[in-house]
């Protein structure tokens, strides 16, 4: 069966008269990776908690599988969504595999207590993000890379159908940027379905099925493919400067550049 | 696992004794053959000085320390979760100053004649410790919960605060009352489990038991909330709900505690801290050990207070003796970077 997350004219605002999102759309569906580029304090982070059902809209709806967001209790809808949050301050210090087993919370008892079940696929979510060898680690001294991956397995180890990520890449080398990426693509292989935020709009172009395009007015600018998305008249309007965008030099995809009004050589 | 299991078998043990021990030792240690041999003879409890001590004073004395230490431990690990930090205890959100403030009110208004017998049997001292206590658990919500999600640091500067509002009440009520009548007000600051009959651990049985069933059982969700609130939420875990849950429940307990021994300190602090080192910090087993030691360690406490050092030692000052330089150890041992995020 398959998955899907519909946001149809989404608005939400945190305080009365200011508006974070304006009539937002997007489908999120199993088998395919959708970018949400924007600029900064576009609302990207508001949009995907609202996917995630921690916010409400204020208008418009969130429907995952045809049934309103908010009619699931929060372990059945966490049965079926993942959220990876921008950024987590721990405030104590678990292992690697302690860690990872938290993921389990929306199928174990409300003491905590695993099973021999929760125990094999939280294995399972090591072994699928190379993280097996770290399992005795403390989290709190992994390095960045380490970390994002311990966090992607602990958000697999939920055994959703869709996942959620604000994010993800941001903290990483340009190396261990590319593999998680490649991770997340060999996931959307495997019938996942991810939607995940980014500032980095190359990486988007090269990764993701869709891209949804938001503007600093709050509005949804496109949406679609990236090669029709990340265009430099619809970026240029998003993030209301210029920005130029040509053919990447070897991979079949857009590659975007911001270039300052006085033009800064390129 | 299995180290820690050890570990947790022998805590439990360790308390075990405590318990047994603070029925036994004393200013007149009991024989326990005596006693025995006394019950099986069926004599009245009211003919055998044995038996007349142990039931009358050492029963509740000993039932008293190990639930109202067990209660403060408890409280403690879990507003160290709840607060998200390390020094977090039970007091922390002024619930001791408060009480204090109230019991003191009460030693003045019956000064004045305006003599409060109390309520349904409950010395008027303890109706008012737990009322103003509850007042400054209300106050301190209100301060901190308008928004979504109360964030920690607000509750806690809302409760350090409101605490030293307390202590400068209880300041004005130092100032008010007679000079005589110091001496009786201090001893209750310093605290105490040296309980008159069974009413006293009657109210602590029906204040910390389903207050700790009902934490017990947030191991799991206080497990999720201190990696992470957010990841937590996407997972399902209601966080307001948890928060107004675990603040209110632990509050109302120990308001009760403290009502009833008085604000005896460094329990809810440093018990945790030991059994985390112990444990782990997952909260299933750290909240379950902490209410076990707790109970053994303020027995353990009560059993020098009374026998140790001479006369009769407000407890109080026996937990912070020991509990102190204890902490102090467990600072430098422990590497704290897990907590600094
Ligand atoms: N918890 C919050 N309370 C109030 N305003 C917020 C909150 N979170 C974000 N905002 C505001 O909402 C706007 C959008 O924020 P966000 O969704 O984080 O943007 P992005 O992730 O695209 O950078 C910003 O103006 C930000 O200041
Ligand atoms: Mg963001």
């Amino acid at each position: 069966m398959s998955c899907q997350l519909i946001a149809t004219e989404v608005s939400f605002a945190y305080e009365r008269d200011k508006c974070v999102l304006n009539g937002v759309e997007a489908t999120i569906q199993d088998g395919s990776v959708t970018g949400i580029v924007g600029p900064n304090g576009s609302g990207k982070s508001t949009f995907l908690r609202i996917l995630a059902g921690l916010l409400h809209p204020d208008a418009g709806s969130v429907h995952l599988n045809d049934r309103a967001l908010r009619s699931y209790s929060g372990r059945e809808r966490a049965r079926s969504i993942a959220f990876l949050p921008q950024s987590i301050s721990p405030a104590f210090s678990l292992s690697v595999f302690e860690v990872v087993c938290l993921g389990r919370y929306p199928h174990s008892s409300a003491w905590g207590s695993l099973s021999a079940q929760d125990v094999a696929v939280a294995s399972r979510a090591l072994v699928q993000t190379q993280t097996d060898a770290l399992r005795h680690r403390d989290f709190g001294s992994l390095s960045g890379g380490e970390r994002q991956r311990v966090l992607l397995a602990s958000i697999l180890a939920q055994e959703p159908r869709l996942l959620l990520l604000d994010e993800p890449t941001s903290a990483l080398d340009i190396h261990h940027q590319v593999e998680v990426m490649a991770l997340l693509r060999h996931l959307c292989r495997d019938g996942y379905g991810i939607a995940l935020v980014t500032h980095d709009l190359n990486l988007a172009a090269r990764f993701c099925d869709r891209v949804v395009l938001l503007g600093a007015t709050h509005c949804i600018v496109a949406d679609g493919r990236p090669e029709d998305v990340l265009t430099g008249p619809l970026l240029s309007e998003a993030y209301g400067s210029t920005i130029r965008v040509g053919q990447h030099p070897f991979a079949p995809a857009p590659f975007v550049m911001a270039t300052l009004p006085e033009g800064d050589g390129s | 696992m299995r180290p820690r299991m050890l570990g947790a078998v022998l805590l439990l043990c360790a308390s075990v004794a405590m318990g047994f021990a603070s029925l036994v030792i004393g200013t007149e240690n009991i024989e326990l053959g005596t006693v025995v041999q006394e019950w099986r003879a069926g004599r009245p409890v009211a003919d055998s000085p044995a038996l007349s001590v142990l039931f009358n004073q050492r029963l509740p004395r000993t039932l008293a320390a190990l639930l109202g230490g067990a209660g403060l431990a408890l409280a403690g690990g879990v507003f160290q979760a709840l607060l998200r930090n390390p020094l977090a205890t039970p007091y922390t959100l002024g619930i001791a100053s408060a009480g204090a403030f109230g019991a003191w009110i009460a030693f003045i208004l019956s000064d004045a004649g305006w003599f409060v017998s109390g309520v349904l049997g409950i010395p008027s001292v303890q109706v008012f410790a737990f009322l103003f206590a509850g007042a400054d658990v209300l106050l301190v919500y209100m301060l901190a919960a308008r928004k979504e999600h109360s964030s920690p640091a607000v509750l806690l500067l809302a409760g350090v605060t409101m605490g030293m509002l307390a202590n400068s009440g209880i300041m004005l009520t130092r100032y008010l009352a007679a000079p005589d009548r110091l001496v009786a007000m201090d001893r209750w600051l310093m605290g105490g489990v040296d309980v008159l009959g069974y009413r006293p651990v009657w109210t602590l049985t029906l204040g910390v038991a389903p207050c700790a069933l009902v934490l017990l059982a947030q191991a799991g969700k206080l497990d999720q909330f201190g990696f992470s609130g957010e990841l937590a939420a996407g997972r399902g875990v209601n966080i307001k709900w948890l928060q107004i849950l675990t603040f209110s429940v632990g509050s109302l307990m120990t308001a009760i505690i403290v009502s009833v021994i008085g604000p005896v300190g460094f329990i809810g602090l440093i018990v945790p801290h030991a059994v985390r080192a112990l444990t782990g910090p997952r909260h299933y087993l750290l909240l379950a050990l902490s209410l076990v030691a707790g109970g053994g360690f303020l027995c353990f406490c009560d059993i020098i207070a009374r026998k140790i050092l001479p006369g009769e030692t407000p407890i109080g000052i026996v937990t912070t003796l020991i509990g102190g330089p204890f902490f102090l150890y467990l600072l430098m041992r422990r590497k704290f970077t897990d907590w600094d995020a």
